[in-house]
């Protein structure tokens, strides 16, 4: 559905990533996550036309992206970081402008959606919560009923509840209509409860693609104590923390495969534990705290 | 087309109808003088005046179709540049030329309107007091101030699309001085030769909020 190839991109001299690569299979849910500042936001102005990669291309439904025909845009739902619409019309005038456009329209979706909102349909967008601005923003994607989703940081400004809202109507929706969802969030419990897959970004390259069940039953988080000296640098040990002598590491060893390299190394260690963790747990893990 | 009519209507109802009532006041602002000068001195003196010393008599009409062009810019596309708005329009299935060149088409299609109606109703006051020349003389006169208020609302509108600060700037530069040209003088009818070619050069930077827009489309930036 979407395939990105050697993306590099600078902006002025600070290099964003070098030679990225992904791609996002049909009907899937996939999240990209990342620290502020690695590029998600980038990689979604690439995607959605608005930012010309300084290197590499970006396809969706086969068709290059700054080159893309306007007619397939009806089948990509953006939804831009922010919940960004046009916040002076009100929530009947802005589903008018929005039909004409879209032959697949469904009106009583958007309809639908909105009930849940305890606003008039003349109150203007702009005197509208966050939240309830989100819940526009989604009817509105939701109505033109596209085969690709992209959404960039939905969760931005929004509380738990209308949160768990917008999760809950889209991962709906996109399993029952077989729908593709590409989207970025800062808050990373959402994305569990929402993606198939993930994309976990650090400054320049991509750290990990894999579905996130396959993640969470990979990663686990080791806790152990040195009994005398110091940890040696183990590549498979990520960021691990030491406070009195109390180790601290996540890894996609195997318990086995974790005791057979710290033996392997004469690393002096006793209590060796390791658990699974949530996505955050993972992710942090993978980046660090810093 | 007409879906992003209605869309700019919304946005842009209350300045419009602003804008009309104020260039209708201005308008009447400036037939009361006549009359009150005719009036108080009868019509042979003001035509005397006319002749004479290259009176006009619409003199207080000279900028207010500039900045109504410059307002309407601002008013209908500095919010699309708040929070980077343009993407939903860029983002729907047609082209940048059709949307862009839709909403361009609204706001210099009424800014016309709106000066048709000011011209057409000083032509019906002021061919009821003067010779048919004296009343050609006053309007070729005060045309060239409503194509500047179109041409201001051109470049109001590059000037807001662009997405860097840097380049607004000289772009607002540019404007300052290519504007100017319409008021460099105060004769009346000394643009009358020029009138023509200053039509084209009005349209040509109809084309200039393109130009922003695929700066825009580019990720130019601060």
């Amino acid at each position: 559905m979407i395939t990105c190839k050697n993306l590099t991109h600078y902006y002025g001299k600070r290099l964003i990533y070098e030679n990225l690569s992904f791609n996002v299979p049909k009907g899937r849910i996939l999240g990209l996550l990342g620290k502020n500042g690695t590029g998600k936001t980038t990689t979604i102005n690439i995607l959605s036309g608005f930012l010309k990669p300084h290197a590499g291309e970006c396809r969706i439904f086969g068709e290059e992206v700054q080159n893309m025909k306007p007619i397939t845009r009806r089948n990509i739902g953006l939804l831009i970081e922010g919940h960004v619409q046009y916040t002076f019309m009100n929530m009947e005038q802005i589903e008018r402008f929005y039909a004409p456009f879209y032959p697949k329209w469904n009106r009583d979706v958007y309809y639908e959606l909105l009930k849940k909102l305890n606003v008039a349909s003349h109150q203007r967008i702009s005197r509208m919560s966050c939240g309830q601005r989100s819940q526009v923003a989604l009817g509105l994607i939701l109505a033109q009923n596209p085969e690709l989703l992209i959404l960039d940081d939905f969760s931005l400004g929004l509380d738990p509840g209308y949160r768990r809202l917008f999760i809950d109507y889209l991962r709906d929706f996109a399993k029952s209509e077989g729908k593709t969802v590409f989207l970025t969030s800062h808050i990373i419990q959402d994305m569990e409860r929402l993606i198939d897959d993930c994309i976990i970004m650090d400054y320049g390259r991509i750290l990990t693609q894999q579905p996130v069940n396959n993640l969470l039953e990979k990663y686990f988080q080791y806790t152990f104590t040195l009994t005398q000296g110091s940890l040696p640098y183990f590549p498979e040990l990520f960021y691990p923390t030491i406070s009195r002598g109390r180790v601290e590491a996540g890894s996609f060893l195997r318990p086995e495969e974790m005791r057979g390299m710290l033996d392997a190394h004469s690393v002096p260690y006793t209590g060796l534990k390791w658990t699974h963790v949530s996505l955050e747990d993972v992710f942090i893990g993978l980046t660090g705290k810093y | 087309m007409f879906v992003f009519f209605y869309k700019e209507w919304i946005k842009t109802r209350y300045y419009f109808m602003a804008a009309f009532v104020l260039s209708l006041f201005f308008c009447i602002y400036c037939m009361l003088n006549i009359n009150r000068v005719i009036e108080l001195k009868g019509a042979a003196h003001v035509w005397e005046v006319m002749l004479q010393r290259d009176a006009i008599f619409i003199q207080s009409l000279r900028f207010v179709p500039l900045l109504l062009g410059i307002l309407a810019g601002i008013v209908q596309f500095a919010p699309e540049m708040q929070q980077k708005r343009i993407k939903l329009t860029l983002h729907l299935p047609c082209s940048a030329e059709q949307s862009v060149g839709s909403m361009l088409l609204f706001g210099a299609g009424l800014l016309a309107m709106l000066s048709a109606v000011n011209l057409l109703l000083l032509y019906t006051f002021l061919q009821r007091h003067f010779a048919s020349e004296l009343v050609r003389h006053i309007l070729l006169t005060g045309a060239v101030w409503y194509v500047a208020g179109l041409t201001a609302y051109f470049f109001s509108a590059w000037i807001c699309l662009e997405p860097t600060w840097k380049r607004r700037l000289v772009n607002l530069l540019v404007a300052t001085g290519a504007l100017r040209v319409f008021f460099i003088s105060e004769t009346p009818e000394a643009y009358n030769t020029f009138l023509p070619i200053l039509t084209v050069y009005t349209l040509l930077t109809a084309a200039l909020p393109f130009w922003s827009v695929s700066r825009f489309k580019e990720g130019q930036q601060d």
